[in-house]
């Protein structure tokens, strides 16, 4: 499995922390960033484990609904769930 | 003209014409004809006669009119008849994807429509098993005739038999709307699919390049379009789903509920059920935790799990009676209703009430979402339908406020106003037009500009506004809600308000 699996914002809202990195070896189902919207405090999950090769938002910036937030390059021995 | 045969010679032993096959013969072969087993096709597991006997309690399907026939030697195209679910009665039409890829024309058409009158007319649930190219062509003007039919049969038994539909293929045009009438409907994925048009069609129609899995698969549907229900990995999962899914059902509108044998919530969820809401508003949680504290320790069926999972809508026992939850889920989106979560919301309330099933209501809802993508989307018209669906709502309906209610979704989510039966609010929670953060910005503009440090006041203006404005004592004070409970109350309180709203019958009825 070559393709990436990339996290979303699957609501309007606010980047309110990263707590990611490039190069950063995640876990399917980790915490990568959490958004704030409506005065909640959204986790966004790893979709995959692998290694973190991109992270498209900085904090404090605003994303839609369905914008891609971090990009997984999942491990090639992965167990988590594919792209 | 056709030449007539000379009388027959009469074999003296058997009565019948001498050379010619005996009669049981003749039928025993015609049956073989008629049901000879074509290997199933692609991803298919089963042939749609196998489908039909494996949906049903083992050797209990008894089939219509097997010997029914569009032309010579090729069936009418769909396997109708009927065999017991759980041990009550359930109609079966099943799509025969061996004969001209399941098109549905005028003989097919007919066939179908006989099932759904038998499943209207008597009172049984119906299960489609859709797997169908759609209308055939050759039958023209008859085929599309045979379609209307079918759909105009779906919406009377709307209103009076609970109907699923499985995808167990690709289902175009008139074979997708069908479903789309039909109470829940659950794809096989990667072998299931729907669309009003295919991947050709598109291609020629409007340039867009899309395969069939991307235009109509279930994933799509599962998740996106809110237009299946359920998605599962195989045919056996499918059967199984449409039996679990009845399993809550009473046969018909107005029929004996379901009832099994109460049993006890979870005892670790009961004992979690205090500490599954955080102190703190902004962290979500687990709705799910909440239920598994309050309902009956069985398994749960939840309908569309991953389409608007801001909303959970989820078949359930309370005290041994099915019903129907309607819950805010904080983990995902924050629990927000939206125009879609409104639709699915609305559409459960209506399918639980049809049926009898008490709606059980769980909130935390930090609103509306607002914005110009959900304005667009046209939110009004969608969130009022929920509003519709609980005002219209016949069967006992049970709220309770677990963490906050707010503004127009406080009313949206099963308010007394709508009609509630009973509603609650748990002691922690917070009801108010609006939350403390938006009041505060709004009610004290002025002296927020004006102050030193306007953080520091806001936070202490809001910690004022949510001890004397939105604590749920207001609401009990005025009888909107009927009392402020702890959670562990919650399971008596409901069944107790089940046993009034709904008494069983010495029978065992509901």
């Amino acid at each position: 499995m070559s393709a990436t699996a990339t996290a979303h914002a699957d609501i309007v809202s606010n980047v309110w922390k990263l707590v990611t990195e490039v190069g950063a070896q995640v876990s399917a189902g980790d915490v990568l960033a959490v958004l704030e919207s409506m005065k909640m405090e959204l986790p966004v999950h790893a979709p995959a484990t692998g290694t973190v090769s991109e992270v498209l938002v900085a904090e404090g910036q605003i994303v839609q609904e369905g914008d891609p937030l971090v990009v997984i390059e999942p491990a090639a021995s992965s167990s988590g769930p594919a792209s | 003209m056709t030449q007539l045969d000379a009388p027959p010679v009469l074999d003296q032993t058997s009565g019948q014409p001498a050379g010619r096959p005996h009669h049981r013969d003749v039928l025993a072969q015609r049956r073989q004809e008629r049901t000879a087993r074509v290997e199933p096709r692609g991803r298919r597991q089963h042939t749609a006669r196998e489908r039909a006997h494996l949906l049903v309690d083992e050797g209990t399907f008894v089939e219509i009119s097997p010997l029914r026939t569009a032309g010579p030697s090729s069936g009418s195209g769909v396997v109708i008849g009927w065999g017991l679910v759980g041990g009550r009665p359930v109609v079966v039409a099943s799509h025969d994807a061996a004969v001209a890829s399941g098109a549905i024309g005028a003989v097919f058409a007919e066939t179908v429509q006989r099932a759904q009158r038998l499943a209207i007319d008597r009172g049984h649930p119906i299960v489609y098993i859709n797997d169908s190219g759609g209308a055939r062509i050759h039958d023209g003007i008859h085929a599309l005739h045979g379609c209307g039919g079918i759909f105009a049969n779906n919406v009377e038994a709307s209103r009076r038999i609970p109907q699923i539909s499985l995808i167990l293929g690709p289902c175009a045009g008139a074979a997708a709307y069908s479903p789309a009438l039909t109470d829940w409907t659950i794809m096989v994925k990667e072998q299931g699919q729907m669309f009003l048009t295919g991947p050709e069609i598109v291609r020629a129609a409007t340039g867009e390049d899309a395969t069939a899995d991307e235009i109509g698969g279930s994933g799509m549907h599962t998740r996106t379009s809110g237009v299946a229900h359920l998605e599962v990995d195989d045919e056996e999962a499918a059967l199984e789903a449409a039996r679990g899914i009845l399993s809550f059902l009473p046969s018909h509108v107005g029929g004996e509920q379901a009832l099994v044998e109460p049993v006890p919530a979870r005892p670790e969820a009961v004992a979690r059920l205090p500490h599954v809401v955080p102190d703190k508003s902004s962290i979500v949680f687990d709705m799910h935790e909440v239920l598994d504290g309050v309902l009956d320790d069985r398994p749960r069926l939840e309908l569309s799990p991953e389409h608007a999972p801001s909303v959970l809508t989820v078949l359930a026992h309370l005290d041994g009676r099915p019903v129907g939850i309607i819950a805010n889920q904080p983990k995902a989106r924050g629990g927000i209703l939206d125009a879609k979560a409104s639709v699915k919301a609305s559409r459960f309330v209506d399918f639980c009430a049809r049926y009898g099933l008490p709606v059980l209501t769980f909130v935390d809802v930090p609103g509306f979402l607002p914005g110009t993508v959900e304005e667009a989307r046209g939110v009004i018209t969608q969130g009022a339908t929920m509003l519709r669906a609980y005002v219209e709502a016949q069967s006992p309906v049970l709220t309770v406020v677990v963490r906050k209610a707010y503004g127009g979704a406080y009313i949206a989510m099963g308010s007394r106003s709508l009609g509630a039966d009973f509603t609650w609010a748990w002691s922690g929670s917070e009801i108010a037009v609006m939350g403390p953060g938006g009041a505060v910005a709004l009610l004290h503009r002025r002296a927020l500009k004006d102050a030193e440090d306007p953080e520091a006041l806001r936070d202490e203006l809001a910690a004022e506004y949510r001890e004397n404005v939105a604590r749920p004592y207001l609401a009990a004070e005025a009888g909107i809600l009927d009392d402020v409970i702890v959670p562990e109350e919650t399971r008596d309180l409901m069944v107790q308000a089940l046993g009034v709203l709904a008494p069983r019958t010495p029978g065992g009825a509901a």
